[in-house]
């Protein structure tokens, strides 16, 4: 993937109080564009809330700090942020095919282009047959896949991944992974995905942001530029994932 | 087919028999006791027999309570249609502006809550007072007896909406109102049908009373008057006619609900 | 369910909004042409504490209430009994279906305000016909509920039971009932509610006392304040068996009360 020096998202000083209660602690750091970045850290240390603190969605303004996209603050009608949640979140009353020109409709594309880039977007996570489909006629995975292609289809610059594949087993986690790259190496968006699976961290990412307990913090950035397609047997593979496990104890 | 399923078909079949026979002593009875044994005067139980002459009669004839079968369902319609239209129509949206405006949630339900502990019926007498004996006071009852339901329904409704469902729409870059029209709404929808379902039930209901106190037309009315006719057979004819037209509103609105209410029910 | 959280945003905006509900009322009825026909909430509030000392017809107002009350729970009381019975009945026993559904599902359409007139013809103006329409009005709801209820018993527990030993009778009581209980009270609720309104439009047209006579008779006389009292009052009264009715479920299906 060629390295695009040029910064997308610069988070200084996130600080996030609930309360009293110090959840986010002082967060400074850059993710640069077309850049895949996983975030890990212990269960419950506040992953969830970092991610909604950068976008600002409902209670999460922050105490103190400021993210900025392109130089500029934060703008949900502005810029074009997609967000895939860890319940599944398609609506139930639309079919498939409605679900993912969901986005598309509210930024107001041309109908031509919805319809072009919808059936691209379910081509490319395999829901083709399925576009008249509800949600209740559908499996756990092709839920999530219909979230993905949901996000995907505006052409976000950046995607915010939280824990997606959590509740899917693990060949289908597989699978999902492999066309989540695929995705992401097609369309350039900038991804930034929490998970606790270090294992899928590792397959994933350019880089890793490992998160301290509460109140967070960033407790290292590893760079992970192993070759992709990525092998998990692979002794180079284990040895990163091991790494950052380590990291991740707190004892 | 298999043994199983042969066993089942039986079964149902004696059933259904059984069902016939049951109903058939039941009208058996009611005949023996009225038409055979007299064991009360006519005109306070009529025989189904009676029932079904009356009911014949009444489709032409306007005697004795100024208005045909047909006449008297067509002013019921009426009155039941105009009060749960007008019910619905502000009931509806002001039930989804409650449950969607904070404000309007505060300010307004205390005042709805002073006003739905009291039935329906006991508005009446206050509705004739003020408009008199005609399709106003009756509208306005049944006005009241629809919008309560639709109000409470919808705003269940739209409380039921995911929280989930509100921020997908946010991180795309939705105002409120198109939060409100895309997604609120739509999840409302459901309920919202539940709740017109309902009040038309209740608009029904009420009718026959409003008829019974503020009318000169319509099947409450012919209930009332022919009591004072002593025309059982008549009263008994109207009661089963309100009893039908509420059973086809009811299925209606079940079908209804079913082709419009996409996504099946959740779950 | 709402937390008993104590919000004061949410106080300020009631008393202001019934405070305003108030003043208008008020308004009109002082100083627009309505006050011809409405009387002001001032005159509304004074008769209704006269009419706790001062008798309408022939009771005060209290009289009048316990008159209704009766008649409601009898016959609410009554139905409700027949109602289980018949409800489990048709919900365990084929052939209780088969005989008595057709029957039920026929007259079930037919709202308990209209059987008034066939009632008073066939009963009087006595108590007895009160007593009758009031459980009408009970019995479809609670026959309804219950055999939903007991259709809805888990075979499991029975199919439990009936291993372990238990006689047919203590099967009834011990696990079909307690299991029927939530759907059943939720049956009573709307059932209780039906024959309030079902004693009121009785009292209506064919009584000497009572809550809908006592309004009733302020319409017969043009006395709108005595409608409005009888309106507060029946709408308190409403409110009042309602809360208690959910009072007792609590205490009875404490094991099934879903929160929020």
């Amino acid at each position: 993937m060629s390295k695009n020096d040029e910064i997308l998202v610069k988070v200084s000083h996130m600080t996030k109080k609930f309360g009293d209660l110090l959840v986010l602690n002082d967060i400074s750091f850059d993710v640069r564009k077309g850049e895949f970045m996983c975030v890990v850290g212990p269960t419950g240390c506040g992953k969830t809330t970092f991610l909604n603190c950068l976008t600002k969605l409902g209670v999460y303004q922050l105490t103190s700090g400021e993210i900025l996209i392109n130089g500029e603050p934060v703008d949900l009608a502005k810029h074009n942020v997609s967000y895939i949640f860890q319940e599944y979140s398609a609506f139930p009353w639309q079919t498939v095919e409605e679900n993912v020109a969901y986005g598309l409709k509210i930024k107001k594309w041309p109908k031509d282009k919805i319809e072009k880039q919808v059936s691209e977007m379910l081509d490319m996570v395999g829901l083709t047959e399925y576009r008249k489909y509800y949600p209740s006629q559908l499996s756990a995975s092709m839920l999530q896949r219909v979230s993905i292609a949901r996000a995907f289809a505006t052409q976000p610059d950046l995607l915010l991944m939280d824990e997606p594949y959590g509740q899917l087993d693990n060949s289908l986690r597989y699978k999902l992974e492999d066309e989540l790259i695929k995705l992401w190496q097609h369309t350039g968006t900038t991804v930034i995905f929490i998970t606790h699976n270090i294992e899928e961290a590792v397959y994933l990412s350019e880089r890793i942001l490992v998160l301290t307990n509460k109140p967070t913090g960033i407790k290292k950035e590893i760079v992970n530029d192993l070759p992709r397609p990525r092998d998990v047997t692979d002794v180079a593979f284990n040895k990163l994932r091991d790494e950052v496990t380590d990291l991740i104890k707190w004892w | 087919m298999n043994e199983y399923a042969i066993q089942k078909r039986k079964e149902r079949i004696k059933f259904t028999i059984v069902s016939v026979i049951s109903l058939c002593v039941f009208f058996g009875v009611w005949y023996v006791c009225t038409a055979v044994l007299h064991l009360k005067p006519d005109y306070v139980l009529p025989s189904p027999v009676q029932v079904v002459e009356a009911f014949i009669q009444k489709l032409t004839q306007t005697n004795p309570d100024g208005a045909t079968l047909f006449g008297h369902i067509a002013a019921s319609l009426q009155v039941a249609l105009t009060g749960y239209l007008l019910g619905a129509i502000v009931g509806v949206p002001l039930g989804i502006a409650m449950a969607w405006f904070r404000r309007i949630d505060l300010f307004v339900t205390p005042l709805f809550d002073l006003i739905r502990p009291v039935p329906t019926i006991a508005w009446i007498p206050l509705m004739i007072l003020w408009f008199g004996i005609g399709l106003g006071a009756k509208a306005a009852i049944i006005f009241v007896s629809a919008f309560v339901p639709c109000v409470i329904n919808a705003y269940a409704g739209i409380k039921q909406t995911k929280p989930v469902h509100l921020w997908v729409a946010q991180t795309f870059g939705a105002s409120r109102r198109e939060m409100l029209f895309t997604v609120a709404i739509p999840t409302a929808l459901p309920l919202i049908f539940t709740g017109l379902r309902i009040s038309l039930g209740t608009a029904w209901m009420t009718l026959c009373a409003a008829e019974m106190l503020a009318s000169n037309k319509g099947l409450g009315y012919m209930i009332q008057l022919n009591r004072s006719l002593a025309r059982a057979d008549l009263i008994v004819v109207a009661m089963l006619t309100i009893g039908l037209i509420g059973t086809i509103f009811t299925v209606g609105l079940n079908a209804l609900e079913k082709k419009f209410v996409k996504g099946g029910r959740r779950g | 369910m709402k937390k008993k959280r104590f919000d004061p945003e949410k106080t300020i905006y009631a008393v202001v909004a019934i405070a305003c509900f108030f003043v208008l009322w008020w308004f009109l009825t002082t100083f627009t042409p309505v006050k011809n026909t409405t009387p002001d909430p001032i005159a509304v509030l004074k008769l209704l504490f006269e009419s706790f000392y001062t008798p309408i017809g022939s009771k005060v107002i209290t009289g009048h209430l316990l008159v209704s009350l009766r008649r409601v729970l009898v016959g609410f009381g009554v139905a409700t009994v027949l109602g289980i019975i018949l409800g489990i009945a048709m919900g365990t026993s084929k052939w209780a279906s088969a005989i008595f559904k057709p029957i039920f599902e026929l007259l079930r359409p037919i709202p308990p305000i209209a059987w008034i007139s066939l009632v008073i013809l066939f009963f009087g103006i006595g108590e007895t016909s009160k007593y009758i329409l009031c459980g009408i009005g009970a019995f479809t709801n609670v026959t309804l509920n219950a055999y939903t209820g007991a259709q809805n018993v888990d075979p499991e527990l029975v199919g439990c039971a009936r291993m372990l030993g238990t006689s047919e009778r203590d099967i009834f009581f011990r696990v079909v009932l307690p299991s029927c209980t939530p759907q059943i009270f939720a049956g009573m609720q709307v059932a209780l509610s039906t024959s309030w309104m079902a004693v009121l439009a009785a009292e209506m047209v064919g009584a000497q006392e009572g809550c809908g006579w006592m309004i009733q008779r302020g319409s017969d006389t043009l006395n709108i304040t005595l409608v409005m009292v009888g309106m507060i009052v029946i709408g308190l009264v409403g409110m009042l068996l309602a809360t208690l009715m959910r009072a007792i479920e609590r205490r009875l299906c404490s094991w099934n009360i879903m929160e929020g």
